[in-house]
């Protein structure tokens, strides 16, 4: 899975368990928020419960591309609302084609 | 030329109470006010149907016609504000342009009226600038903020990959971290965006402080309602900040805190001025 090696990031390969994308996106969103990770549950709202805005997004989206070597739209994250919605949308992106 | 400015003066009469001081050419301004307005879609339609697509004719690279379109706009809008300021719609302070339109700057500024972004054209030279989405749909505009590579202005990952993209390249950006005007009775509103096309690319931030006295084109007043004295436009430089220091944190927590130093420069610099 080399080819989905991304630097000093830890790589999210691919997976068909959604619990372990969890703990990843946990990871990555503890330190890209500098957030408590006991906060990040899959019931958290990315906007009301973890503040993560519009802005964040981009950022959030900038490092899933990185970690999980795919090409990632905003598209496919629109309706993302929760940290459950955002495990199923990346389950979702790594696991077609 | 010295005005003195009474911003209580200009309430008074605003609410027809107390003594009422001179007018200062009130029902001149009005009438310059609209001819200003009426000379913007004139040139605008003239230079937007005609003279931008000559200019994208003649010969030369992407980026030598690029640079000719924001010429030609810079150009009408010195001819603007010095239309604004013969006629005494307006007088305005504007010192150490110099050291504006840098490769890779980001310009900021506040935003109280609508004739900030005139004043900024008009003497940063080359720069590019991040303006309303309606100008992509006003059919006399479209060509020239197409031809001039502006940036359409919105929240989205678009907006911050093609300002980052332009101050990557080297090229001077301007950009009003409010987004849109600042209501005269409420305090400014910085949205993240500046501050995350910052950490991607900015060589240098650098903030410009715009106060009008008397209050004037804002959002919340039509066009015609000028205030009874000329409105005085002061535009003040401050020292550059650099957005290093801010990249050492992960890229939401350094915009962040990059946005809450504009805010807080923004409120010093402003009573400074």
């Amino acid at each position: 899975m080399s080819r989905h090696a991304a630097g000093r990031h830890p790589v999210i390969q691919l997976m068909h368990d959604t619990d372990a994308i969890f703990n990843e996106l946990r990871a990555t969103l503890a330190e890209l928020f500098e957030l408590d990770p006991a906060r990040i549950t899959p019931d958290a709202r990315l906007l009301e419960d973890l503040e993560i805005d519009s802005i964040d997004a981009i950022d959030l989206l900038d490092r899933l591309r990185r970690q999980t070597g795919r090409k990632i739209t905003i598209e496919g994250f629109r309706s993302v609302r929760t940290v459950h919605d955002l495990v199923q949308a990346i389950h979702r992106v790594v696991n077609e084609g | 030329m010295a005005y003195v400015i009474d911003i209580e003066a200009d309430d008074r009469i605003a609410d027809r109470t107390g003594p009422r001081p001179l007018r200062d050419l009130y029902f001149m301004r009005v009438m310059t006010t609209g001819l200003g307005f009426l000379l913007f879609g004139l040139f605008g339609t003239i230079l937007g149907f005609l003279v931008v697509p000559l200019l994208l004719v003649l010969p030369g690279a992407r980026s030598a016609r690029q640079a000719r379109v924001r010429r030609m706009i810079r150009l009408a809008f010195r001819a603007l504000v010095g239309f604004m300021n013969q006629t005494g719609c307006i007088s305005y302070t504007f010192s150490g342009t110099s050291t504006l339109g840098r490769p890779g700057q980001l310009v900021i500024a506040n935003h109280p009226s609508l004739v900030d972004i005139v004043l900024l054209i008009a003497f940063v030279p080359g720069a590019a600038c991040v303006v309303k989405r309606a100008a992509w749909r006003n059919p006399s505009m479209v060509l020239a903020v197409h031809a001039a590579g502006y940036v359409a202005n919105s929240p989205t990952e678009t907006m911050i990959e093609q300002a980052s993209a332009l101050l990557g390249s080297g090229e001077c950006l301007i950009m009003f971290p409010e987004g849109t005007r600042t209501r005269p009775d409420q305090p400014a509103h910085f949205h993240r965006g500046a501050a995350s096309v910052a950490l991607r690319a900015a060589h240098v931030v650098t903030p410009v402080f715009i106060r009008v006295r008397p209050p004037h084109l804002s959002k919340a007043v039509p066009w015609y309602r000028v205030p009874a004295i000329r409105p005085h436009y002061s535009l003040t430089i401050g020292a550059g900040i650099d957005p290093a220091p801010y990249r050492e944190r992960p890229a939401p927590i350094g915009s962040r805190m990059l946005t809450e130093y504009f805010k807080s420069y923004y409120a010093s610099g402003l009573r400074a001025t």
